[in-house]
């Protein structure tokens, strides 16, 4: 064990490492199992003190966190850092049958981990035009699954997010890619005429920027799909705005806060719609 | 995972608030409530259970907005705050671990963390520089606490950091309370750089002994 980051070990489970030691200690842990027992134990004593600070929160916040939580489906239980393989060349992709489960009451971890564990990378290119996109995108082979369908709620269809929704369409077609820590999904319905992104692994957005959607067409023209803000486990969904039929592939870039019109970043990723 | 098919879930969408516990039923269960209920209402939430969640942000609400409170200080910025600490709640539910620590404890993982990235951000910049406040509000913590000082848990836990070294003391409610990193913490109390973290390391353990904290 090395001796100096043991010592990190109490500011770590008080959140009191800066972003640089956090990473570097957070890989230690994945090898010392003594550090990672410490850490359990120091969170829960450093949590103790919030016994003497607690405050009644006002009920209206009740009544939007419960409103909020109805819009919002629950992540299926991926592993917490998905081990995707990150190709650094152009375009690389590992595509594979994925077989649809045909009981969807029972989630199936490895159905799931197609999400993460096909990557389709799209460069990042100074001053690309959306119609560049649809070249890195379409040069990557593409990952579709038609009709799988995974949901906590069984059948139940009364109680799926509008993003369920539309990974439960009988025709939903899904395409995922992985860039670094990035992953996301699109899912999309041509019967519903409605497309879902969900990522994971997106920071926040840096000060004063958002990141925002886009339907680019095959004739390259991007269209705006809505702004997308991740949480702060650096995962997030979304319908997106507007109807997919027409589209080519879907691109998301990061804009000034407000959304732009059109794109004036290159994509951080982008997906091939099939 | 969900071997436990056997709990009562909603099952069918639940029509508005009528069919939700009350938020009163639950105003003070949060020392009480168990670990394992706990657990138990975050494996129903994973299956998108959202009554098992009001019970959850009913017996855990006053614990996690009054610590969100205490690190962020403006209260508007709290609320939101603690809408997004549930929201990510609600998502990652089915990702709480029970071999690595109490559901309570990776809930209040998730607030701190959020409630720190929060106020190191530059919009809250402005708060870090006045470190007069900073280092004064350790022992200030009736401003934002409400009726826990009367708790038997709040009591147990001043007792604990009555144990520890001033230097100890300061150094955790610095780091825990006040949201600031261990080296802004070694400014703070004029410490060699360096030395903070071991402080609270040190502090953090002395609490743990001194309480039994179970992971």
């Amino acid at each position: 064990m090395n001796a100096d980051l043991h010592h990190l070990s109490g500011a770590y489970a008080v959140d009191a490492l800066d972003d640089a030691e956090r990473a570097a200690f957070e890989s230690h842990l994945l090898g010392c199992a003594d550090c990672r027992a410490e850490v359990a134990e120091l969170t829960a004593a450093g949590h103790s003190l919030a016994a003497l600070t607690e405050a009644t929160p006002p009920p209206s916040l009740r009544a939007s966190v419960l409103s909020g939580i109805s819009q919002v489906r629950p992540l299926p239980p991926l592993p917490e850092d998905p081990a995707a393989p990150v190709p650094d060349a152009v375009a690389s992709v590992v595509s594979g049958p994925v077989t649809p489960e045909a009981d969807a009451g029972a989630p199936d971890p490895v159905s799931s981990d197609a999400v993460s564990s096909d990557a389709v990378v799209v460069p990042l290119r100074r001053r690309s035009r959306a119609s560049t996109w649809l070249a890195g995108a379409a040069a990557a082979a593409v990952i579709a699954v038609g009709g799988l369908v995974w949901s906590p709620w069984s059948n139940d269809s009364g109680t799926l997010s509008p993003v369920d929704q539309v990974v439960a369409a009988a025709d939903a077609v899904r395409v995922t890619s992985s860039k670094g820590e990035l992953n996301a999904e699109v899912a999309y319905s041509r019967q519903l005429g409605r497309a879902a992104i969900t990522v994971a692994g997106l920071p926040p957005a840096p000060e004063g920027k958002t990141y925002q959607l886009w339907f680019v067409g095959s004739d390259g023209v991007a269209s705006s799909a809505g702004l997308l803000t991740p949480g702060a486990d650096r995962r997030g969904s979304m319908v997106l705005e507007g109807d997919p039929s027409a589209a080519a592939a879907v691109g998301m870039t990061v804009e000034p806060a407000g959304g732009s019109p059109a794109p004036t970043t290159d994509p951080l990723v982008v997906l091939a719609l099939a | 995972m969900m071997g436990d098919m056997t709990a009562s879930s909603s099952g069918t969408s639940v029509p508005g608030e009528g069919a939700l516990p009350h938020p009163d039923a639950a105003a003070s269960t949060t020392a009480t409530a168990s670990g394992q209920a706990l657990a138990e209402l975050l494996r129903r939430c994973a299956r998108g259970d959202e009554a098992a969640f009001a019970e959850l942000y009913d017996a855990t609400s006053r614990r996690l907005f009054g610590l969100v409170l205490r690190i962020v200080r403006d209260h508007a910025m709290s609320e939101e705050v603690t809408q997004e600490v549930y929201l990510d709640i609600w998502r990652t539910s089915a990702r709480f671990d029970p071999s690595r620590g109490s559901a309570l404890s990776w809930m209040m993982t998730i607030a701190h963390r959020t409630a720190v990235d929060r106020v190191r951000s530059s919009e809250a910049a402005r708060r870090r520089d006045d470190t007069h406040a900073a280092t004064n509000q350790d022992i200030d913590f009736d401003a934002t606490a409400e009726a826990a000082q009367a708790s038997l848990e709040a009591q147990r836990v001043r007792r604990a950091l009555a144990t520890l070294t001033d230097a100890q003391r300061s150094a955790v409610e610095l780091a825990y309370l006040g949201g600031y990193t261990h080296t802004e913490v070694a400014t703070l109390l004029h410490l060699p750089l360096g030395t903070a973290k071991t402080r609270i390391r040190d502090g953090l353990i002395r609490l743990r002994d001194t309480m039994g904290v179970p992971a």
